[in-house]
Parts: C-alpha cells; structure tokens; sequence
C-alpha cells in the first residue's frame, strides 16, 4: 500500500521533471541551423574542398605526385625558365581528402579551404579548372613570373603553412 | 441565440419550425468551419511546439512568417491523393467509419458554451451529452480497424476502443465534483457558477476540485488518442493503427477529428474547471467572452502538446493500470471528498 502511493508520488513527479526540462528548450533558441541564410562556423583545420592559389603555384608537381588517387592533374610545357603551366585541374569525384598535398605543398598555395557545398547536377562538373580561361598559360619560373607582374611576393610569407587558410 | 431566433421569427417572417432550421443549420456550419480552421491551426501548432520543445525550427519555408502556410499546403496535398479501397475490405463499413468518427466529435461540439447565451444547443444534460455522443467515436474507430482488414488496424482499433471506453469512467467521474457543486449538467450553468475571478474557478474551490481537474486532463489525453497514451496508432509497432489503410480524404477525416476532439477536451476541461468565459482576473474582462474562452482552450491544447512531445508512450497493461487501478479509486475519492467539503462548507443546498 505504501508502495503504491511512493509510485503514484514518484510518477507525477518524474511527469512534471520532463515537462519543467522540454519547456526550457521553448525559451532558448533552437540549435538547428537554417542553412542556405546560416552557416556554420568551421573548425580552423576543417578539410574542405581543396584550394589552390595559382599566384602562388610553381607547378611543382608534388602534389600530382604524393596524391595518392591521383585526382590533380598538371599539365606543362617547356623546360627551366621557359617552363609554362597550361593547366591545373583537381578532380573532386577521386579526391579523398587525405591533405597529404596541402602539407607538402612548398610555396603554400595549396590549401584545404572551409566549402563544402558544392553540389552538382553532373560529376563532370566536379572537376575543377583552376586556371584562368581567358589565360592560356603562366610561367612556372618564380622569379620570371615576378618581373612579368604575376605575382608580388608577400613579406611575410614564411610562417604560412599549407592549412586553415579559407580559400 | 435568442436575438438570432427573434430575428428570423420577426423580421424574416418565419414559423417558429422555420427558424429553428434555419439557426440550427448556421450554427451546424458556423461549428465545422470552426472545426476544420482548428484542424488546420493546431497541425501547424503541433508542429511548431513540438520542434521547440526539441531545439529545432520545424516548418520554416511555406509561407513567409515561421512556415504558417504548411498547414495549407499539406491540407491541399491531402486533398488531391488517391482514394484507396482496399480490394479485400469491407467497402461500406471503410467508407462509413471516417464519418461516424467526424461526425462524434462535430456532435459534441454542439453543447459548447462560447458566450454568455451563444451555445448552439443549450440542452439541460448539456455535459452528459457531450460525453455520450463523444463515445461515438470509439465505434468509428472499431469500424475502421475492422473494415480495412488488416491487422495492424485491427490491433489498433481494439486497442484503442479498449483504451477509450476504460477512459471514459474516470473522465465522467472527474467532472462529478463540478456538477454536484454547479446542481446542474447545463454547460452555460457551469460557467456561470465560476463567475469573478480565478479564486472562483472550480479548480481553485477545494483540494479534491484539483485532483479532479488533474485526473480528467490525464483522462482527456487518452480519450484523444494521443501521447503518451497513443496506443492505437503506435507508430513503431502498428504502422499507423486503425488509419494504416485510409488515404486521402478519408484520412483527412482521421485527422480532423482528431484536432477537433483534442480542441473539444481542452474547451471541456476550460468550461468544467478553468471558469469557461469568465476572464481570469477583472481588469481582463474588456476582451471579447467567445476570445477569453477560446484562448483558454488554446493553452490547454497546447499543455496536452507539451505533454505529448515530452513523456514516453506507455506500455498497454500500464495504461489499464492507471485507468482501473490509480485513476478511477481517486477519482471517486475526489468525488466523496468533494461531497464532504461542500457539507462542511456550508455550499451544499
């Protein structure tokens, strides 16, 4: 009998302990994110869509090498000075962000930037071109591309690294 | 009420049969557009306090202010789907039950006292009436469970007749106290006795007034149907219940009875205990009767939402404990203590 009643006290009061906790969530703001308006604020080393800066790329070719789906694509021609870059695509269909290519990257224009919503209506689409259509090619030489006015160096570019750059 | 029937007796030169109809049948329409516009309402509500309840936005897109419009727009989608019969069902029983369903709770909708006066039917077993047809649901819900001939329909529609008719006892025995206090079943007497004030509201009167109104809201949730006590239409276990088979408009029909029994609860426990019309404190009575009464019912409704969106469904034998074995005990407790404190008190005639 006594234990009848200690389950009929503890049954409201464990009702009302819900309730008092679910009210609270109609005061405070929801967390969902409404998210085409709003986005949420990326962790610094974030691997998004891979970035690279063609300013800054020498066409090393590193990053083709050490990238073991083999997803970029350089394509040059000339040798030394006179070496030119015609293209410099990055195929996100294969890309598994594994980074290895923005932490090898010598000059630091390869970087993983914070996109991540890059949806397509065609896989195709998802091959990146990151030269410029209206420039058929750019001299891979730094020092060439420097007195051609491609590029001014920043001063403090040492201490750049290869990450959490937003693109 | 009485100006409407003078009018058409007088003016529009009518026989007293006449405007009877004619007021019956305004009134009859005036109550389903009521209806249909709570349906449409408290879908959204529904919706909305559910997922602040749960931190999240729920409809934002349709319309522009917090997705009002998604009411309507589901409203028209559920108005063009296909009619579906199910080729082994029991065709005129399938088509019937939606209706018997929808048609119980429009009935009860009659006794409702919005106004001082404007009550669409003014019976003198006003509440007896409202509990009696509103059991008409129970048969609706059998005859749909029965007739789509399927099972997780029949498990829900014994379920829920089950769960129903065991609710009705407590429910009925709850309101007890207020109609032995009030000396009468008349819905606008109710109101009328909790005149002035919230300290003259039933539910303030006594102690056993408070549990009453405590165990008739428990027992008006199971009567809707909804959770924590949705054992018909268990979503995990029996798909959707006695409605798994039904589409379109008939469905629709479901759906609406369900929002219209849950509004006529919440009017019900607002006219038994929450002083009906009368607003809360007299500063307040500048607004409108029919206003002060239906945003009564609107915080009632949306107290059975905040418990429907919070505590676990329970399990069938719980559910028939509580009704058999907690709920119907106290609830005549509350019926003899009640009693005994009006002859201390000196109410009793």
């Amino acid at each position: 009998m006594v234990q009848y009643f200690a389950d009929m006290v503890q049954a409201v009061g464990s009702a009302l302990q819900g309730m008092g906790i679910t009210i609270k969530h109609i005061w405070t703001r929801p967390v969902t994110l409404q998210f085409p308006e709003e986005r949420q604020v990326m962790p610094e080393r974030f691997r998004g869509f891979v970035h690279n800066d063609m300013a800054k790329c020498d066409a090393c070719n590193i990053c083709a090498k050490l990238c073991p789906v083999d997803c970029i694509y350089i394509v040059t021609e000339g040798k030394g000075k006179d070496r030119l870059m015609t293209r410099y695509a990055i195929d996100y269909n294969k890309c598994i962000w594994c980074s290895l290519c923005t932490e090898n990257c010598h000059t630091g224009s390869i970087t993983m930037s914070h996109d991540y919503d890059h949806s397509v209506y065609d896989r195709r689409s998802l091959v990146y071109e990151f030269m410029d259509p209206n420039v058929a090619k750019i001299p891979c030489h730094r020092q060439t591309r420097i007195e051609q006015g491609w590029w001014v160096e920043p001063k403090d570019d040492k201490d750049e690294g290869g990450k959490g750059d937003d693109a | 009420m009485e100006a409407m029937y003078a009018f058409f007796m007088d003016k529009a030169g009518m026989g007293q049969a006449g405007a009877h109809v004619t007021v019956a049948a305004i009134m009859a329409t005036l109550m389903f557009i009521v209806m249909a516009l709570c349906a449409l309402v408290f879908t959204w509500m529904e919706r909305k306090v559910a997922a602040f309840l749960q931190s999240r936005w729920g409809p934002m897109r349709t319309g522009r202010w917090q997705g009002w419009a998604q009411a309507v727009a589901d409203m028209l989608k559920i108005l063009g789907k296909e009619d579906i019969i199910p080729a082994e069902a029991d065709k005129a029983l399938f088509i019937f039950a939606p209706l018997l369903v929808l048609l119980g709770s429009l009935l009860a909708w009659a006794a409702i006292p919005w106004a001082p006066g404007f009550v669409a039917a003014d019976l003198d077993l006003g509440l007896f009436y409202i509990f009696a047809v509103s059991s008409m649901v129970i048969i609706g819900i059998l005859m749909a469970g029965w007739a789509s001939n399927n099972k997780w329909a029949l498990y829900g529609a014994a379920r829920g007749a089950a769960q129903m008719v065991s609710y009705e006892i407590p429910l009925a025995l709850a309101a007890i106290p207020v109609v032995m206090y009030t000396g009468s079943l008349n819905t606008q007497d109710i109101v009328i006795a909790q005149q002035g004030g919230i300290w003259n509201w039933f539910i303030f009167r006594n102690p056993f007034l408070f549990v009453s109104f405590f165990l008739y809201f428990v027992a008006s949730i199971a009567e809707t149907n909804r959770g924590p006590f949705d054992m018909p239409e268990t979503e995990s276990e029996l798909v959707a219940g006695y409605h798994t088979e039904y589409t379109g408009m008939r469905f629709a029909f479901f759906f609406l009875s369900e929002y219209a029994n849950l509004f006529l609860v919440s009017m019900i426990a607002v006219l038994l205990f929450l002083g009906g019309w009368w607003a809360p404190i007299p500063g307040l009575d500048f607004l409108p009767a029919a206003l002060t009464f239906v945003i009564k019912g609107v915080l009632m409704v949306f107290l059975n939402m905040w418990v429907r969106w919070t505590l676990p469904r329970v399990r069938v034998d719980q559910l028939m404990h509580l009704c058999w074995k907690v709920m119907i005990p106290a609830a005549l407790i509350c019926t003899v203590g009640a009693g005994l404190w009006m002859m201390a008190s000196g109410a009793a005639g």
